[in-house]
């Protein structure tokens, strides 16, 4: 049962065949058509103590200069779903898959809600972290990537991501310099280490490990995180004129005619 | 011993959960393992509107976790301690629920692949309460709470749906017992 993958059956169709061509076709030319501002979606991602929250708020400021309609989503944000999150946190009640079935919802809530009305709307929409935070903290605590990503399905690819690499040992200066970390975030539900900052010394290896195998999966840009706020600012601004101009990736095609469908079949 | 009771019908199923219990030696009953263990829906219920309706697909993000939560809670132990538990629901009402909803089977076989395969599945055929109360079922809360209807499709015509893929699930399983409480 539980591994069943049920036939396809024309009658639980979300809609007819010929609605859901219009609906595709409506999303190419709100996407691809050269006489409008595309919506765009730009990820920042990396570890803790990475910097690149300091770089997405420097990153908009610019950008709203030069006149784009910028919103911001950042993970474990939804009005929804974080305050579900939080309170479990909060008494260390989650397992890695409950942790990572919820995170997962978090984000398909804030995808339906925010994410896609804006980008449908022509609003470039940074995300300081995305699905991929997901995947290396969800894989660090031991559960099956393949498992993980299909999750997350229909996938949402952003049109750049900014991975700000650091090594655990930076990564864990900069946190250790204003906090203890926190129990999740030391992953001491997966280490079994009291002290929080060896906890967080050995999660964050893991982490970055695997943010850098995502890194060369998901082709993102890499960002050395050790420099100056300054030089990384200026060399993201020339890398994103360039990534900017890219055309509009076809695999976002089924999280947008979802999420369509389901707009137009509200009640 | 894992049995799995699922169904439209929230008191039909908890109703059918009870019997299936009953019918277990005392001595090997380790109980009813029932939806919203974790209190997340109940949790749900609370929340502001402004925070926005969860799809279908968002709702059974939730509703994984809850079932991860029920077994490591709940079904596990008593499995471990010899006991018969009865889930109800457990899988096949949230894939019926989704694949009503227009969601993918794939994806939903891969969100439960964590879950254990009973070793007798029941289904209730029984037509859900009108308006959900405090002891709705899950699908009963759900179609009142999801935030969009697959277009063309009214609330009744999703219960059709659901229903038509529990028989399926139901004809399907070899040892299922469809029931009609």
């Amino acid at each position: 049962m539980c591994d069943d993958v049920l036939p396809k059956d024309p009658v639980t169709k979300p809609s007819t065949p010929i609605h859901r061509r219009t609906q595709r076709q409506r999303v190419r030319e709100r996407f691809a058509d050269p006489s409008r501002r595309p919506g765009l979606l730009v990820a920042f991602e990396g570890p803790d103590g990475s910097g690149k929250t300091t770089q997405r708020k420097l990153f908009k400021t610019w950008l709203k200069s030069e006149g784009y309609d910028v919103v911001t989503t950042k993970w474990n944000s939804s009005a929804l779903i974080k305050p579900l999150i939080k309170s479990r946190k909060s008494i260390r009640a989650l397992s890695a898959e409950e942790f990572s079935l919820l995170h997962a919802a978090d984000f398909r809530h804030r995808v339906e809600q925010h994410i896609l009305p804006a980008l449908w709307n022509g609003k470039l929409v940074i995300a300081d972290r995305f699905l991929f935070t997901g995947l290396a903290r969800d894989v660090a605590r031991g559960l099956d990537l393949d498992w993980v990503l299909k999750l997350y399905q229909p996938l949402l690819w952003p049109d750049l991501v900014f991975y700000f690499s650091v090594s655990p040992v930076t990564s864990g200066r900069r946190v250790g310099a204003v906090r203890t970390p926190n129990y999740y975030e030391a992953g001491q539900d997966v280490t079994n280490v009291n002290d929080p900052v060896e906890s967080y010394h050995r999660f964050i290896t893991r982490v970055i490990s695997e943010y850098e195998s995502l890194a060369l999966i998901f082709n993102f840009i890499t960002i050395d995180a050790e420099q100056s706020i300054g030089d990384q600012h200026h060399h993201i601004r020339a890398l994103f004129r360039d990534g900017e101009r890219r055309p509009w990736s076809q695999w976002n095609m089924d999280a947008i005619t979802e999420w369509l469908a389901q707009r137009e079949g509200r009640p | 011993m894992l049995i799995s009771v699922d169904g439209v019908s929230g008191t039909a199923v908890a109703a059918a959960a009870r019997v299936a219990l009953a019918g277990v030696a005392r001595s090997h009953r380790g109980g009813v393992s029932t939806w919203d263990a974790s209190g997340l829906f109940q949790d749900l219920i609370v929340a502001e509107e402004e925070a926005g309706i969860p799809s279908a697909r968002t709702l059974l993000l939730l509703y994984a976790a809850d079932l991860a939560f029920r077994l490591r809670w709940e079904i596990r132990p008593a499995l471990e301690a010899g006991r018969v538990v009865v889930a109800a629901p457990y899988v096949d009402s949230a894939i019926a629920l989704g694949r009503a909803a227009g969601l993918q089977s794939g994806w939903l076989a891969n969100l439960f692949l964590f879950a254990p395969r009973p070793a007798e599945s029941q289904y209730v055929d029984q037509p859900p309460a009108r308006s959900a109360g405090s002891d709705a079922g899950l699908l009963e809360f759900v179609i009142d709470r999801m935030a969009y209807m697959p277009p063309a499709l009214s609330r009744e015509q999703l219960i059709d749906r659901m229903q038509g893929r529990l028989s399926m699930l139901a004809r399907r399983a070899g040892r299922a017992r469809p029931i009609g409480v």
